[in-house]
């Protein structure tokens, strides 16, 4: 990898780590949830100054260039990242689902309750 | 003064009526609630039926949302006080007048219960005291406060944090957080030793596992807390 390459990759790692702290300092997105893509940063980080290490997991999976092997890590992971997204997201819809039933029911209830005070 | 005791409670039916009975004789003069976070055992029948005050909240939201259900609640209803005190036993309810003079008397917003001022009582596994002894560090460099117990669940605050809790509470792993919090916002933290119980019954929701997860999350929240 040449040097320039590695400055860029820096540069564009590092605005984008930055980016995400001020996201989430301002409570755009949560902490939790943003802390994969913070390990991104940081992963690709680490494989932009150790180019040996990308290199050498090249070729034990037979991919010719050190940097196609980094894009396809760093691919790797984002699939990844959205997969665990789409089990959260699962995860809210379902709590989603049992908010509006309680909202309904109590609602339902609140009305019998006035129903019966009207009766009276 | 109104005074609430926030109990948060996830699967705690069989350390619960234990829990109710220490803060019943201990803190009369204290109101308390139940956070039932969405349990799948009998805790909420079971405090249906032994009339215990409970609020069932549902959806599991997980201890952060749960204590600040409490937050919400004590804002709603003009409390001037709220202590929390964890339904699985391991809190005592004597300490509570203890806490409370010393709020006074320090002019304090917040007063943790810590265990580790004079080391008595349970003192939780060594793994958990180095994590420990770790966020007393962190917060130590960044506000200059020493917390000897930053992840003691035993708080009671003040009008003022009631309010700021009520409106943004942490989600998960909240205690060393709020306190960097409070601490960011000029707020007065101070500690009293007490004297905490081994989990009587049942799991802790933090796990080895977890624990790398936790001191991560919790390192990078407690600094962004703090700028």
């Amino acid at each position: 990898m040449s040097f320039r390459l590695q400055m860029v990759i820096c540069g564009a790692v590092l605005a984008i780590f930055a980016l995400l702290v001020r996201m989430i300092w301002k409570k755009k997105i949560d902490l939790r949830y943003a802390l994969p893509w913070l390990c991104l940063c940081v992963g690709m980080l680490i494989l932009d100054f150790f180019p040996g290490i990308t290199s050498w997991l090249a070729e034990l999976m037979g991919i010719s260039l050190p940097i196609n092997m980094m894009f396809f890590l760093g691919f790797c992971f984002c699939l990844l990242i959205i997969f665990t997204i789409t089990m959260s997201l699962s995860r809210m819809v379902r709590k989603q689902k049992q908010l509006a039933q309680e909202l309904a029911l109590l609602r339902r209830e609140v009305e019998e309750m006035q129903q019966r005070n009207a009766e009276k | 003064m109104k005074k609430l005791i926030i109990i948060p409670a996830y699967n705690e039916c069989d350390n619960l009526p234990h829990t109710i009975r220490d803060v019943r004789e201990h803190a009369p003069d204290y109101d308390y609630v139940v956070i039932d976070d969405c349990s799948t055992d009998e805790t909420l029948s079971l405090c249906k039926e032994q009339g215990f005050s409970v609020i069932h909240l549902p959806v599991n939201l997980g201890i952060g949302g749960a204590v600040q259900t409490g937050f919400l609640y004590a804002r709603e209803q003009g409390y001037d006080i709220a202590v929390q005190i964890d339904g699985d036993g391991q809190h005592n309810a004597r300490y509570l007048k203890e806490m409370e003079r010393k709020m006074a008397e320090c002019d304090a917003d917040m007063v943790i219960g810590s265990r580790f001022i004079k080391k008595e009582g349970f003192q939780s596994s060594v793994a958990r005291q180095m994590g420990i002894r770790y966020f007393t560090w962190l917060i130590r460099m960044l506000t200059g406060v020493r917390i000897t117990d930053p992840t003691s669940g035993m708080r009671m605050v003040n009008r003022e944090l009631i309010q700021m809790f009520a409106a943004d509470y942490p989600k998960d792993y909240p205690e060393p957080e709020c306190v960097v919090r409070a601490l960011k916002s000029w707020k007065r933290v101070v500690e009293l030793p007490v004297i905490m119980n081994a989990r009587q019954m049942g799991v802790s929701s933090i796990s080895p596992v977890n624990s790398v997860y936790y001191m991560v999350k919790v390192t990078l929240a407690v600094i962004l807390a703090w700028f």
